[in-house]
């Protein structure tokens, strides 16, 4: 070929190449809106799931009494209620124990049933019998009934321990117990307290699936509690797949699941009969994509709106073009290394021979404060902030965030020291740890760099203190992770917690309380120290006391707790970001839905 | 011919049998309550469930032939257990995924079954000329540049750039489409079924889709074909009949396409068979650049999830698969060659 051809050739790629770079001034499928995940989604039951990845897609289908004003999480207003209950409107009476909620009329589900306040009691009601195990029901249970869950209500009313075993009269029983908590008023709806408790609003709000309204009729049709106050048993602790509503939906939001691929895709239908103005999107996509390039390129040619990015990929974007890049947004969450102090061994490979025998990890393992500190001395919390999380954002100081109370940038926390790390391990389990080594699995979930990178921190640092240590690092999807952490086959493995409402008492229950969450999934040991030491009862009074010092005072201690006793390994506090295409419009961060994006205000236009 | 592919088939249930046997071992490797996931079908099974009770009412302690009795017919019906990776039955995930696998795998075959055998002809007649070191040297570079670098290359170009050849197997436009009632999924290959709809905008789309996965898979095996073929047909090419047939005076062209390519088409036809067999595995990068959720990217994921029942399930599908394909490689020994037949 002549070279004047081959420079005619390269001419003209150059020029096809230009042009079509350059074609993307115009809005991509304007009523179309497509994000890119990674992983997956738990559930689409909105009383089961209890993960940012579900509860984006529960907060566009269904709706709840009440929700929080735009750019707001302090503010309500009024949702499938027509008021929000303030004392003023004398809708929360009787000091503070009473909250009614008028229900809003005209209301209809996506699959055409009318909402009634039956509807309203009925969603409460089926929820409060779920209480699945790691479920989100404990914050519901305890404004209402002052208990952690309803086997606590069954142990007090029937002293049956384990709700599944009650006979059909224990249940009706107990029954009559929740009953009295919930009530049907003309068309208005009652709460009734057993105590004044200033979280219950932003418990029941929008972007908690537990307040979810669904449609009575049709729920029983599909196979969900069938309304009958003997069938506690039946209906307890449901099994994920078998939940009727695990896979169907049918709310009233201003969107309507379409369909529903496991780990592929998600696509929501705009309500063209909802109650206010419709969407402007016609239509919401979510496609889980776990490789980062992909998402990148489908973001740059305007295929995708909104991606998925973890922070250390933030020097591939800033500078993208019709791209938008907002970083640095208050982020009101936790990233830990959850250690479980009983790891269920029993067909478990992760702890590999079960024993302490140098080729694996019994199953009391971290219930040695000497290995739980020594692992917590092992972690390199500055490179994680500063290299990991490209600076944004801070080491976590124990279970509660900044700013909430009881968070103290002066609290003592751990600190990279593979001396301390060495000292400790060789006190572990007498010394007789240190002799034989261990081999144990870490889990994160596939697609989090940042949870892999943490993993892979700690596996390279204690490898280094002994050759006999042995740490693998392996990732698993997001749903099975879950899986494994309510199963209690968890062994070590890093999590986050994002606020439900703003209060430090939304972080001091999971994490420390023996019944809450993550203490429910650190097994019966930690259950057994966390009632014993006083944890249980400290994080009670943290909301029971009014008074702002003495509450700081309790939220402090909680946070030393952690510290002393090195529950677990508390890591980092993150800012929040988001990448989008910069004709993305009317989105405001909203930090209780997180990463989550609540489309109904959403639309796509160049400006 | 016929009594030949009788025999092969008679052996068949023997292998199969065979197979079974080595992958219920694996099985019977694990304890007991690892062994409980290869049995379960819902998950709602083990809710409130003393894992000992289940244990000995699913008999996993019993002797290890009635196990297997239990297990050969259980997977007779279709039942391998319950992945936890795909959260649905095995046989389920299996159905769902194999599909794109499928449609990825068969129609990068035919470009380079045929690409490399011609490419392979090409450069052995042009021994040792400027295009035999231009073929080799593309060989090379096709069988070494990773494919993970050629695949992200390619979207990069033909995706980022272009935008011609995007990833995943079909636009949310045509998406919408197949999952709506109008549109029948006889059986989920979007090629087949757009045709079989007489949609020829799905085709189309699935088509553009698969571009860039094919040639990326068909780059690393053409040069590999490319070199079987080659090296075949320069071997046949110094046989003392092909010598006999050029001093008759035979044309050039069919001596080469008569008959050297035939009996060159042995070994390459021996490693078409592997290689169909790992298209149809799953190709667990090419699946996860271009969003491909297809066998490969689940059994990695499944692999990795140390998710037994679905890595089991997915050895038996491998074992019962190389059979196949080895049974299809022997007829096409007797095909090309007689002499096989009757040995």
């Amino acid at each position: 070929m002549k070279r004047s051809s081959i420079l005619i050739l390269v001419l003209s790629m150059v020029l096809v190449l230009s042009l079509t770079v350059g074609a993307f001034a115009q809005v991509n499928n304007p009523n179309t809106f497509t994000k890119i995940n990674m992983g997956t989604i738990d559930s689409l039951d909105p009383h089961y799931q209890y993960d940012n990845a579900s509860s984006e897609i529960y907060a566009n289908i269904y709706e709840n009494l009440i929700m929080f004003k735009e750019g707001d999480i302090t503010q309500y207003e009024p949702l499938l209620a027509t008021e929000v209950p303030t004392v003023n409107n004398g809708l929360i009476k009787n000091d503070g124990t009473t909250y009614i909620f008028p229900i809003r009329e005209g209301v209809t589900f996506h699959e055409g049933g009318t909402l009634t306040p039956e509807d309203v009691k009925y969603s409460f009601m089926r929820g409060l019998i779920h209480d699945r195990n790691g479920g989100p029901w404990w914050m519901l249970y305890g404004p209402l009934f002052d208990a952690g869950g309803l086997s606590d209500i069954t142990e007090q009313v029937v002293g049956v321990e384990n709700p599944s075993e009650l006979t059909a009269a224990q249940s009706a029983e107990v029954y009559a117990e929740l009953d009295k908590a919930i009530s049907v008023d003309g068309n208005k709806v009652v709460f009734n307290l057993p105590k004044p408790n200033p979280t219950f609003l932003s418990v029941v709000v929008h972007d908690n699936g537990l307040g979810a309204i669904i449609d009575k009729e049709w729920s029983i049709e599909q196979g969900a509690w069938d309304g009958s106050p003997e069938t506690i048993a039946e209906y307890y602790d449901p099994a994920k797949e078998s939940d009727p509503l695990h896979e169907q939906t049918n709310g009233t939001g201003p969107f309507m699941l379409n369909t529903w691929e496991k780990g592929k895709r998600i696509a929501l239908d705009r309500n063209d009969n909802y109650w206010r103005e419709p969407a402007q999107l016609e239509r919401v996509i979510i496609n889980y994509i776990d490789e980062w390039s992909t998402r990148k390129l489908m973001l740059q040619r305007g295929d995708a709106d909104v991606v998925y990015m973890d922070k250390q990929y933030q020097s591939q974007v800033e500078n993208l073009d019709g791209v938008e890049f907002i970083s640095g947004l208050p982020n009101l969450y936790t990233g830990y290394g959850l250690m479980n102090w009983t790891i269920d061994t029993k067909g478990n490979p992760d702890v590999h021979s079960g024993e302490l025998d140098g080729n694996g990890v019994p199953s009391d393992f971290f219930e040695d404060i000497n290995v739980r500190k020594a692992f917590n001395y092992s972690m390199n919390y500055d490179a994680f902030v500063s290299e990991v999380m490209d600076g944004d954002g801070q080491q976590a100081r124990g279970p509660i965030p900044e700013p909430f109370l009881g968070f103290d940038e002066d609290s003592p926390v751990y600190t990279m020291d593979l001396e301390k790390a060495e000292e400790h391990f060789k006190k572990a389990f007498d010394g007789e740890l240190w002799d034989k080594g261990f081999e144990i699995t870490i889990l994160y979930n596939t697609g989090n760099s940042m949870r892999k990178t943490a993993s892979d921190m700690l596996k390279y640092n204690i490898e280094q203190i002994n050759p006999n240590f042995k740490i693998n690092v392996r990732g698993i999807q997001w749903a099975s992770y879950l899986d494994r952490m309510i199963a209690g086959k968890f062994t070590l493995g890093f999590i986050g917690w994002g606020a439900d409402y703003a209060d430090p008492h939304n972080f001091t229950v999971p994490f420390m309380r023996s019944d809450g969450t993550f203490g429910n999934f650190k097994g019966e040991s930690y259950k057994e120290w966390a009632k014993e030491n006083g944890v249980d009862s400290l994080v009670n009074k943290g909301v029971e006391v009014t008074d702002r010092e003495e509450r700081e005072e309790i939220y402090k201690e909680i946070q030393n707790i952690a510290y002393e006793y090195a529950t677990d390994l508390y890591l980092y506090q993150p800012t929040a970001h988001i990448l989008m295409r910069d004709w993305v419009q009317g989105w405001t961060y909203d930090p209780i839905l997180h990463d989550g994006i609540y489309y109904y205000r959403i639309y796509k236009a160049q400006e | 011919m016929i009594s030949y592919i009788v025999r092969r088939l008679l052996i068949l249930p023997i292998i199969l049998i065979g197979v079974t046997l080595l992958v219920f071992s694996m099985i019977m490797m694990l304890g007991p309550y690892e062994r409980l996931s290869t049995y379960i079908k819902d998950p709602a099974e083990l809710k409130n469930v003393d894992v000992d009770v289940l244990v000995t009412k699913l008999g996993l302690n019993d002797p290890w032939y009635e196990q297997y009795g239990r297990w050969i017919s259980g997977v007779a019906r279709g039942d391998m257990g319950w992945s936890e990776s795909a959260g649905s039955t095995v046989t389920q995930a299996f159905l769902s995924r194999f599909p794109a696998t499928a449609e990825l795998g068969l129609l990068a075959l035919l470009p380079v079954v045929v690409g490399g055998v011609i490419l392979g002809v090409f450069a052995s007649v042009h021994h040792n000329d400027f295009w035999d070191h231009v073929s080799r040297v593309l060989a090379i570079i096709g069988w070494s540049v990773p494919t993970f670098v050629f695949g992200l290359i390619m979207l990069m170009i033909f995706y980022g750039t272009l935008g011609w050849f995007p990833p995943s197997r079909l636009d949310s436009w045509a998406l919408d489409i197949v999952n709506s009632a109008g549109f029948i999924n006889y059986t989920n290959f979007f090629i087949i079924d757009g045709l079989l709809n007489a949609n020829f905008a799905i085709v189309g789309n699935a088509i553009r889709h698969l571009v860039a996965p094919v040639i990326t898979i068909s780059i690393l095996w053409w040069a590999f074909i490319m070199r079987i073929t080659r090296s075949s047909m320069l071997e046949i090419l110094r046989r003392d009949y092909i010598r006999t047939a050029r001093a008759k005076g035979v044309k050039e062209n069919v001596v080469v396409y008569k008959h050297a390519v035939r009996n060159a088409l042995i070994p390459v036809v021996t490693v078409a068979g592997r290689m169909v067999l790992g298209l149809l595995g799953g190709l667990v990068i090419t699946e996860t650049i271009f969003n491909i959720k297809g066998l490969g990217q689940f059994m990695a994921q499944a692999a990795q999830q140390l998710d037994y029942p679905a890595v089991l399930g997915g050895t038996l599908y491998f074992g019962f698969l190389l059979i196949l394909i080895n049974l299809c490689v022997d007829v096409s020994y007797a095909i090309i060659d007689p002499r096989i037949r009757l040995e």
